[in-house]
């Protein structure tokens, strides 16, 4: 059975009337983005678990057809965790703020990186907590010059260096600007056998006023062609460039899976329960 | 109680992580519980895993299931302690004797490890204790230039004390089985080493001049038995259950749990997540339940603490999760190796708004086993948190259990889990309102449907609300499961005696066996009380139990905490006032004291007693147990 296309995603949503974000808000380049990658994927909505971090981003789950799951903020990395552990044939994609991610998150995503389950996370970065009305994220000050730091406001945090830091197996970015090249990205992060981490970087038109479209215009720039994601080191060297250079590189920046053990869907079903022998247990208790 | 046939109460003493004080009893329980008699292990006394505490291991055989673990009143105290400096001012091979010498009954029995000389032991003497001062650890390095072979050389000289197993037959199979790998060598050694021991024995009761009292005789009978804790029971219970996923960070007393689990849950098709926090853990159960499995956490107090925020999702996005605190004493880090029952106010409470949740606490190992198989049950039905309360003393004490307990192998159901066919036939509304209030799930990736499953208020599809009709409707919803539950499956307390126109005591999880012991020492004070034991703890069963209360005398409740907290939920739940007998010292409940309390707070309205609070607790060493864990 071939999916019907877009139109697909469109059943078991809240009308697109009825979406919940500023008009503008990068948000809905990424849900653009995402619903052509799934067509491409030709996963099907029932295969698919969308775990929606807490902010306006994580609302996306609710925009396109699809299971979805939505519990606490920072919470999303973890309970994806537990269902591709419990399920490995499940689609799982986790779709997350700034702040949720690298804030009160950010114990979930060092870990998830290195634990590697083989699941998709998209960050959609704006620099500030979106939901609840401008304030700084670890990842505010994009861009901007800074005299002086305190500990209320410190250097920003750049989630393409610590997911490197923490043993990720595929660290991509993309801009909710250019739609294709981000539903280029989550397609190559599904197809990656292991935990697939794009930042996309998503503008909020309301709370930041300095990283605005035209702003990532002037300064994204594609990752260049002949640049080797399998190389750590090149691409700890193409970061370093990007940074000396004042731009922000797109593309597929590291990517090299590691083995991994095999796993299967655990037992649920009645019939995979029964006629359970605890002799083996009970033997090293006499 | 001196010279009972087949009943010893012995306490093991010594230094932590250098004597081997849980190996030497791990070696009895199994052994008794192979020689067909009853040992219950349940205090355990030690502290974080820190070596150079003082730890001790109380052990009661008989050759009849005992009722609870008893009075701290021994009849033999083994001592592995010895000085490793004898110029230090402090000696540590005095500590066992100096801290539970005083529990040892009149004309009682004290083996001691004297490698390093012997001790005063005057005031014993005065009381008709035996001594047998033992050097086994010399014996061990000089003879048997093997110092590991001390607590074997100690075994040998308790069983010749106990007159059990003259010939070390039970020994021999049990040093067999553990290394016999090691070579024949290894097994002889250990043997020889149980033979010295028996000799040292000999010894002093030909100098001394003793005879011995106290015997055990093995009473081989026809069913198998294990020798087993709380922990493993609730985790066998689990595994039966169908749970086929957990998580836990490491924490005393539920570390156990982890540990089981990990060895076995990938044998049986499941796995086990070694959570990177306490919040990681259980949300991983979550995801892992919304997949469709059984999901499973264990922890204690502070990590139950750092989990409440996920209480409410659990609650809000009725996704099944057992959850087992294993209490320790609190508050904060508290005493990690301390027993308390202070977790209910945490487990029936925690959580901003109203959930929907059931509390169960087992009163005994084998319950442990039990209600672990009606907690899968539950939590799967009821798409809610279910916890389990243990606490240190039921968690990581042992105890010899008949195997025919085990031997029912439940069938599992699986209630309201949609299939393909079912799915297909109608729009799903993953929320929908329901008569019960449950509402059938499916599982992501069953074709047909689809559902949108969320912590924040929604519609019967999942989708965000806040229209005040639909709010309430879920709302209602969701806690109609609770009186589905209490109609359908909540159990009535135990019951204990007659009621009406008696005084009550009143218990609730591990403490039943000592407040039915306390009950029967009442009883033979002429004092006429009933018992009334909970273990399906949350939502009270009130119309099961208000009938219980209506005609009763004064209701005393036994607890271990500060404040009384079962006490006040009863009092919240049936408008009648408590009397309380309250413990939180971090020893254990012993029948004696409890039936002296409840006594006291019959005489007198509103009473609070306190047990080993008015009485500054005598400190005998001048350093006390360790931090941290
Ligand atoms: C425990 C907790 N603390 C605070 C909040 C309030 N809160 C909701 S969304 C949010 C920040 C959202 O920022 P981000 O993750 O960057 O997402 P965005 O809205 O920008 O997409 C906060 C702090 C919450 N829901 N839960
Ligand atoms: S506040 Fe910002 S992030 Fe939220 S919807 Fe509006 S534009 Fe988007």
């Amino acid at each position: 059975m071939k999916p019907k296309g877009i139109k697909l995603w469109e059943e078991n949503a809240v009308p697109k009337h009825r979406i919940q974000w500023c008009p503008g808000c990068g948000d809905f380049g990424v849900l653009a983005a995402l619903k052509q990658a799934l067509v491409e994927l030709e996963i099907m909505p029932h295969e698919l678990v969308l775990v929606g971090g807490i902010g306006c981003s994580g609302n996306i789950r609710n925009y396109l057809n699809g299971n979805a799951f939505h519990g606490t903020h920072g919470g999303p990395l973890a309970y994806a965790l537990g269902m591709k552990m419990a399920n490995p044939d499940l689609k799982v994609i986790c779709l997350a703020g700034d702040g949720d991610t690298f804030a009160i998150g950010v114990e979930n995503f060092v870990h998830t990186c290195r634990r590697d389950p083989d699941m998709v996370l998209l960050v959609m970065n704006n620099g500030v907590y979106g939901l609840t009305k401008g304030q700084d994220s670890p990842t505010a000050g994009l861009g901007q010059t800074v005299e002086v730091w305190s500990e209320e406001h410190p250097p920003m945090v750049d989630p393409v260096l610590l997911a490197l830091a923490s043993e990720a197996t595929f660290v991509a970015q993309s801009f909710s600007g250019d739609v294709k090249h981000t539903a280029r990205m989550i397609v190559e992060a599904f197809q990656h056998p292991g935990f697939a981490f794009i930042n996309d970087f998503s503008p909020c038109v309301t709370y930041n006023k300095f990283n605005t479209y035209e702003w990532f215009r002037e300064h994204v720039e594609y990752v260049p062609e002949d640049h080797d994601p399998s190389d750590k080191d090149a691409a700890w060297r193409l970061v370093r460039d990007f940074a000396r250079r004042g731009k922000l590189p797109l593309g597929v920046i590291y990517r090299n899976p590691r083995p991994r053990t095999e796993a299967r869907r655990l037992p649920v079903w009645e019939e995979e329960l029964r006629d359970v022998d605890v002799e083996p247990i009970l033997a090293t208790f006499r | 109680m001196s010279g009972q046939m087949n009943r010893v109460k012995i306490l093991v003493g010594g230094v932590q992580l250098r004597d081997g004080v849980s190996t030497v009893t791990e070696i009895l329980g199994r052994i008794f519980t192979r020689a067909g008699l009853f040992a219950v292990a349940m205090e355990r006394g030690y502290a974080s895993t820190i070596y150079g505490a003082h730890q001790y291991d109380p052990m009661l055989v008989a050759e009849e299931p005992p009722l609870s673990y008893g009075d701290p009143v021994y009849d033999i105290l083994v001592a592995l302690d010895y000085d490793s400096n004898p110029d230090a001012p402090e000696q540590p091979n005095r500590d066992t004797v100096l801290r539970h010498g005083a529990h040892l009954r009149d004309g009682g029995i004290l083996l001691y490890d004297s490698s390093t000389g012997e001790i005063p032991t005057e005031s014993l003497q005065a009381r008709g204790v035996r001594i047998f001062p033992v050097p086994a650890r010399k014996i061990a390095l000089t003879e048997l230039k093997r110092e590991i072979v001390k607590n074997i050389v100690m075994t040998g000289a308790l069983f010749r004390l106990l007159g059990f197993d003259g010939d070390f037959a039970y020994l021999r199979q049990l040093i067999e089985e553990r290394f016999g790998r090691k070579g024949r060598e290894v097994v002889e050694l250990n043997l020889r080493a149980a033979q010295r021991g028996g000799e040292a024995v000999e010894r002093v009761l030909a100098d001394r001049n003793y005879t011995l009292d106290v015997r055990l005789e093995p009473r081989p009978r026809r069913h198998r038995a294990v020798y087993i804790s709380g922990n493993d029971c609730l985790g066998i219970g689990a595994i039966q259950g169908g749970v086929r996923f957990y998580a836990g960070y490491p924490i005393t007393p539920a570390s156990g749990i982890l540990e089981f689990m990990e060895r076995w849950l990938p044998r049986y098709g499941g796995r086990t997540l070694q959570g990177q926090n306490e919040r990681e853990s259980i949300r991983a159960a979550i995801g892992a339940s919304l997949a469709g499995v059984r999901a499973m956490v264990g922890s204690s107090g502070p990590g139950i603490s750092l989990k409440v925020e996920e209480f409410g999702v659990i609650g809000a996005t009725e996704t099944p999760v057992i959850i087992v605190d294993a209490q320790r004493a609190g508050p904060s880090t508290g005493m990690p190796t301390r027993p308390e029952q202070g977790d209910l106010n945490l487990v029936i409470g925690g959580t901003h708004g109203d959930i929907p949740r059931i509390v169960l606490a087992p009163s005994t190992v084998e319950e442990c086993y039990t209600l672990m198989l009606e907690a899968t049950e539950l939590a799967d039905k009821y798409q809610c948190p279910v916890f389990f309360l243990t606490d240190l003393n039921l968690s990581e004490g042992r105890k010899t259990v008949p195997e025919d307990l085990f031997a029912r192998r439940p069938s599992i159901r699986r209630h309201g889990v949609l299939r393909e066919q079912e799915a297909r036939e109608r729009p799903y509304r993953r929320y929908a309102v329901t008569p019960s209030g449950i509402s059938p799930r499916v599982l992501p990736g069953t074709p047909g449907a689809v559902f949108k499953s969320s912590g924040v208020e929604h519609d019967e599809f999942g989708f965000v609300t806040i229209d005040p009709r639909k709010r309430a409707a879920q709302m209602d919803k969701r806690m109609r499961k609770l009186e589905t539950y209490l109609r359908e499956e909540a159990k009535p307390p135990y019951v204990f005696g007659e009621i009406r126109g008696n005084p009550v005591m009143v218990g609730w999880g591990h403490t039943r066996p000592v407040l039915q012991e306390a009950r029967e020492i009442l009883l033979r004070r002429g004092i006429t009380v009933a018992l009334v034991h909970f273990t399906y703890v949350y939502p009270l069963p009130k119309h099961l139990v208000e009938p219980l209360f209506a005609d009763a005398g004064p209701v005393v409740v036994v607890e271990q905490n500060y404040s009384g907290q079962f006490a006040d939920l009863l009092q919240r739940e049936l408008l009648i006032r408590t009397r309380r007998v309250l413990k939180y010292n971090g020893l254990p409940l012993y029948p004696t004291e409890v039936a002296d309390g409840v006594q006291r707070a019959l005489q007198q309205e509103g009473a609070v007693v306190r047990i080993g609070s008015e009485v500054p607790v005598k400190v005998e060493v001048g350093w006390d147990e360790a931090e941290g864990n």
